[in-house]
């Protein structure tokens, strides 16, 4: 597990990596992610969300890719531990004070 | 040398006026000996031993709260990242099952292509709800 990103920049969708930025996902992508929430309440069918799910698909790799550009160093240590650890929150702690204080929540 | 010639007494005619060699009490007799009880009454009353207990059981019980609130704070860290991450995951597998799914749909309609009045992809429910398939495996490449 090398990096949260392949070498032509587009971001890898990894639970690690995926996990590590969860906080930004639920911050940022907020309004996506209920709108594909709700059309899944209305009909499970998945051939009928799919335009919320490309929302929702192309919100969180412009975010990773954003925050990759800005501290990939700290995102990869952080993802990089948070695959180690399997994703326990717990165990990577100091990756995820410099992941945060490295990248700023303003943008 | 028999007992007689050392504990002779001068001008002894037989053993039996010899003197008597006794284990006995000291002059004076022995000192008295205590044999009343004497439990003493001192130490911590009952309320001060209930009281103590009690603020033992307190300050652990306190203690155990604090610990579930640390522990209740990792948890919903862990199901706020589960639940921010969701829909990503549930999106690529709903693009996913519907390029499956479409290929199924094709294959359903070329074997029964011949058979009068079969509606390709048609539910097999009567609830009108959309029901994931349960056509046998889900993924055979994966299994």
């Amino acid at each position: 597990m090398a990096s949260a990103v392949d070498p032509v920049g587009n971001p890898i969708p990894t639970s690690a990596v995926l996990m590590a930025s969860s906080k930004r996902i639920g911050a940022r992508c907020r309004s996506e992610n209920a709108a594909f929430l709700n059309c899944k309440k209305n009909d499970p069918n998945p051939e009928k969300c799919l335009v919320q799910g490309r929302e929702v698909t192309h919100c969180v790799l412009n975010l990773l890719k954003g925050l990759h550009q800005r501290c990939s160093k700290e995102m990869d240590a952080y993802a990089g531990c948070m695959y180690y650890h399997t994703n326990e929150f717990d165990l990577c702690r100091k990756e995820q004070q410099e992941f945060e204080k490295a990248c700023s929540w303003s943008e | 040398m028999t007992e007689a010639m050392i504990r002779k007494k001068p001008g002894m005619v037989s053993v039996k006026e010899m003197p008597v060699l006794q284990d006995g009490p000291p002059p004076g007799g022995f000192p008295p000996v205590r044999y009343a009880r004497r439990i003493p009454n001192k130490g911590p009353s009952a309320v001060a031993i209930f009281l103590t207990a009690f603020g033992a059981f307190s300050w652990g019980m306190y203690q155990v709260g604090k610990g579930n609130k640390i522990r209740r704070a990792l948890k919903e860290e862990k199901y706020a990242a589960r639940a921010a991450i969701l829909p990503m995951l549930q999106a690529e597998e709903d693009e996913r099952f519907v390029k499956e799914w479409k290929k199924y749909l094709e294959e359903e309609a070329r074997i029964m292509k011949d058979v009068p009045g079969w509606k390709v992809g048609e539910s097999v429910y009567h609830s009108g709800r959309w029901v994931p398939p349960a056509t046998g495996e889900l993924r055979p490449d994966v299994w």
